[in-house]
């Protein structure tokens, strides 16, 4: 049985909804503003499926956001922080090869007359995994980062790294 | 169903509290207690001594009665490469008028390479070499170029982040020199210091952020 002083009507349940899904928004977004600033973002790998003695690519797949940049893998001067991926598996597993891709020549309103080698949007970076021959089977954790220093507009922001973690499973 | 619905609002609110404070903790513990928080405007500007490049021991302090400029910058940092020659023509100009512009160079490259890209850009003021300590006090400086215009009785006259028009700086340049200089052995005067009250209130905050980058089928790690 309703009490008729309690009885929240279907638009006052509409807005006890929205007020708390705005409680929400804002928190989420509070967390993320107070905390450290996501400027790239990764795919998961996911599960590597590998047979013992071979070798397979593997790709890691970025996300810049969308009003930043990072420096390329090559950037134009020595003094600019490269972008560099760092993999460390265990002994039974060997990061073969890490192709990067090539970055963009772009001029920014900081210096419109020096092009700068840089990735934005989205980029990923080949690595060639292999597991010898007498890898055992079994799963096996890779870990690594991306190392980076990301731009806006007018302004730098000092080189971040972000963790990477993966497992690759060797098969017979 | 309205009891559940204002339940349900203050978790949440004691969710954001309790994320607040456990970022504010975390911070604090690593870093201690930022100095240079919120509105800057007339904060005491917290002293340091740092190293310059040819070795000295350079203390803010010692320029009381000076206007300052106090640039932080890195190598790796194009933005700041457009602003440095600028800096040294306002040196030049307005060295006489009590004008000192001090860098502080957050890198953590060898301070020859840093002497090195200095001097091609025509730096003709002191380059020093910035240390984590001096980031934190200085409201934990995150976002280069990040430049503090210091008035002749130690306080802040202006905070200005990343790269601006020359005219803007050269503005910046003029308030500061107007500032008035403190009474020497007068009282305090009318500087304030940062409080830990205000500590909720990061610099951070006044700052341009990045997106949220959240897209579908990506993480973030």
């Amino acid at each position: 049985m309703q009490q008729p002083g309690r009885k929240i009507s279907g638009l006052g349940r509409a807005r006890v909804r929205y007020l708390a899904a705005a409680f929400l928004l804002t928190a989420l977004a509070w967390s993320q503003s107070a905390g450290d600033k996501n400027f790239v973002i990764m795919a998961p790998v996911g599960n590597v499926q590998l047979r013992a003695g071979a070798a397979k690519n593997v790709a890691m797949d970025f996300r810049i956001g969308s009003d930043y940049h990072i420096n390329s893998h090559t950037p134009k001067s020595p003094l600019l922080i490269p972008t560099e991926l760092k993999l460390t598996p265990p002994q039974q597993i060997a990061v073969a090869d890490v192709k990067y891709p090539a970055g963009q020549d772009e001029t920014f309103p900081f210096s419109p007359d020096e092009k700068l080698n840089v990735y934005s949007g989205d980029f990923s970076i080949d690595t060639l995994l292999k597991a010898p021959a007498n890898t055992p089977p079994g799963t096996y954790p890779v870990k690594g980062e991306l190392h980076f220093q990301a731009c806006d507009k007018s302004a730098c922001y000092p080189p971040r790294s972000l963790p990477i973690q993966f497992q690759v499973t060797v098969v017979k | 169903m309205r009891r559940n619905a204002v339940v349900f609002i203050a978790l949440v609110v004691a969710v954001m509290a309790m994320l607040a404070s456990g970022k504010y903790l975390d911070r604090a513990r690593k870093h201690g207690p930022l100095k240079l928080v919120g509105d800057v405007h007339g904060v005491q500007a917290p002293d340091f001594t740092l190293t310059s490049l040819d070795g000295r021991k350079v203390r803010l302090s010692d320029f009381r009665g000076k206007a300052v400029l106090l640039n932080f910058w890195a190598t790796w940092c194009p933005p700041c490469k457009v602003e440095m020659p600028w800096f040294a023509d306002l040196q030049k100009q307005y060295g006489k008028d009590g004008l000192i512009v001090l860098g502080v160079a957050m890198d953590d490259t060898e301070p020859a390479t840093i002497a090195k890209f200095a001097n091609e850009l025509g730096v003709n003021y002191q380059v020093l070499l910035g240390t984590d300590q001096v980031s934190d006090d200085y409201g934990d400086v995150q976002y280069l170029p990040t430049t503090f215009y210091i008035g002749r009785d130690g306080t802040i006259v202006d905070k200005m982040t990343g790269l601006l028009d020359r005219k803007d700086i050269e503005d910046a340049v003029k308030k500061v020199l107007n500032s008035k200089a403190q009474p020497v052995n007068g009282p305090p005067s009318q500087t304030r210091v940062a409080q830990k009250s205000n500590a909720m209130k990061t610099v951070e905050a006044n700052e341009p952020r990045p997106e949220d980058i959240a897209t579908p089928g990506l993480t973030d790690r």
